[in-house]
């Protein structure tokens, strides 16, 4: 029985990690997003480019994902998709190799579709790998630097801080979005042998199964509401504050109807 | 910018001052050491994207390509079709053949679709072309992967104790980088001089030896050519090099030729009278 109630304990735990998560992830929406913006962003301005991107990694089918581009000739390449088998980027994924090519309109299959698809064939691109602990989650690439025809051994280096920088807030933001990967993962670290995986999974399924239908119910419209807030400032926020304070503790105050 | 931790493995080589040696060893010229040598009867595998055979660039000299598999995880060496999914491989061996044009290729692809630069397919593929004894290795690629760190480190030690030479390009990003950085191998960054046999020594390691990799105009996929800058492309210089020296001076090992490399090396010389 101990074990039940240990169960129950760590479940009642779990729910409340993984709301918490969740509510987080909803006040922060498109946090990535927005992240990996501004970092394209600087790499544009940095290296003075006509444009900037960065490509994740996603799964079924295999592929590699252009999320956000910067500079005027870089909007069409968002949601952009190509095989890590394929061109440049592929290569740099794959490899895990920074890349600078010059003149890549002599490489007679370089990313041809691609340039239909966004209307804009470089002269020039350097593709440095998005490398966590793991391994290649990405890659950044900047195409035509201004007033150069290549990029330097130099740049090159540079850019791979920016992608450093790129992996680390992808590395955050991600820990947010796998939370049921990770409640399984503190489960079986704490529970050493205890646990089997069945249980594990169980525990996890129970404490996270509602947290997708968070468009629906009273207290996700009250989380997207905060989310509003957060555009206002520290006074009304306070304030709300304050309302909700009140309307909690006049609700623990009432006795509960049948 | 050093508190960036960049990995700055070309800075040596723009900085010549950095280099300057004071033991000129005077019985080692470059004509004794590769005069009049082409390779010939050298094999010098190429650890990479495939190597497209039918290449203008490759001249016919690719003898063989296998090709890492993983079947349920596990790697098997199978053969491959001959052709180069990127261009990367076809680049570095194009690179080689111009310096050493008549040794023999042999195509290791470890990239691919279904590999994803997976470093258990890359230590297959390596440790396939160590037991064949292939004579220089060139890779133009590492692993990442802390997990196989021994891994590479027990096939880097066992193809120096079997004089196979492991030309390997330093990664351009801060990141662990395997078995480029092991001191076995013959460690390579760029340097900015359109001079495919200028080479230099570094005094300062990890990276030992630096070679054109800025602006070097290569081979590329479906018979193309472009023009690259990276350590991809520095690496495939002094492999080429490599190649020379060995095939002029039959059982010399990695250890001798790196010195044969450094007695010959372009970088600045201070002479001390008395």
């Amino acid at each position: 029985m101990v074990v039940e109630d240990d169960l129950t304990a760590a479940l009642t735990a779990l729910k409340a990690v993984a709301r918490r998560s969740a509510v987080a992830r909803n006040l922060q929406g498109g946090v990535e997003e927005r992240l990996l913006q501004s970092i394209v962003d600087a790499t544009a301005s940095l290296f003075d480019a006509e444009a900037a991107s960065i490509a994740l990694f996603e799964r079924d089918p295999d592929r590699l994902e252009f999320r956000v581009a910067s500079g005027a000739r870089g909007a069409g390449a968002i949601g952009l998709r190509v095989k890590p088998s394929e061109g440049i980027v592929g290569f740099v994924f794959s490899s895990g190799q920074a890349l600078v090519l010059s003149d890549v309109t002599k490489d007679p299959r370089f990313d041809q579709e691609a340039a239909a698809r966004t209307g804009y064939v470089p002269r020039s691109v350097a593709a440095v790998p998005l490398l966590d602990d793991e391994g290649t989650v990405g890659v950044l690439q900047v195409l035509d630097k201004r007033g150069s025809p290549s990029f330097s051994l130099r740049d090159m280096e540079l850019l791979a801080i920016f992608a450093r920088q790129a992996t680390t807030a992808i590395t955050a933001t991600r820990v947010q979005r796998d939370t049921a990967r990770l409640l399984g993962e503190v489960l079986r670290q704490l529970a050493d042998d205890a646990l089997t995986d069945a249980q594990v999974e169980a525990l996890v399924s129970e404490a996270t199964h509602d947290l997708d239908d968070r468009t629906e119910g009273p207290f996700w419209r009250l989380v997207d509401h905060a989310e509003l807030l957060r555009g206002m400032g520290e006074r009304e926020t306070l304030l709300v504050a304050k309302i909700l304070e009140v309307v909690a503790n006049h609700e623990k105050r009432r006795p509960r109807r049948a | 910018m050093t508190s960036l931790d960049l990995p700055a493995w070309s800075e040596p080589f723009s900085h010549p001052d950095a280099l300057v040696r004071s033991m000129p060893l005077a019985g080692v010229s470059r004509a004794w050491a590769w005069g009049g040598s082409t390779g010939a009867g050298i094999r010098v595998g190429v650890i990479d994207s495939g190597l497209e055979v039918e290449h203008p660039r490759l001249n016919g000299r690719v003898v063989d390509s296998v090709a890492v598999r993983l079947v349920d995880g596990e790697p098997e060496i199978v053969p491959d079709d001959g052709a180069d999914l990127y261009g990367h491989g076809t680049a570095c061996a194009g690179i080689i053949l111009g310096l050493a044009p008549d040794v023999e290729l042999v195509s290791i692809r470890v990239l691919g679709a279904d590999l994803r630069g997976k470093g258990t397919a890359f230590a297959a593929g390596l440790e396939w072309a160590i037991e064949q004894g292939i004579g220089v290795l060139n890779l133009s690629l590492s692993s990442k992967s802390e997990a196989l760190f021994s891994v590479f480190h027990d096939l880097a030690d066992r193809a120096y104790f079997r004089n196979v030479a492991l030309v390997c390009a330093a990664n351009n990003v801060p990141a662990a980088s395997y078995p480029s950085l092991f001191s076995s191998v013959f460690s390579v960054a760029a340097h900015g001089e359109p001079d495919p046999r200028r080479v230099y020594y570094n005094p300062a390691p990890p990276v030992e030896f630096g070679a054109w990799g800025v602006d070097v105009p290569i081979a590329w996929k479906d018979g193309g050519s472009t023009v690259a800058t990276g350590n991809s492309f520095a690496a495939p210089h002094v492999a080429g090099m490599v190649a020379l020296i060995m095939a002029k001076h039959p059982g010399m090992t990695p250890f001798e030729v790196k010195a044969v490399l450094a007695a010959i090396a372009d970088n600045p010389i201070r002479h001390e009278d008395g």
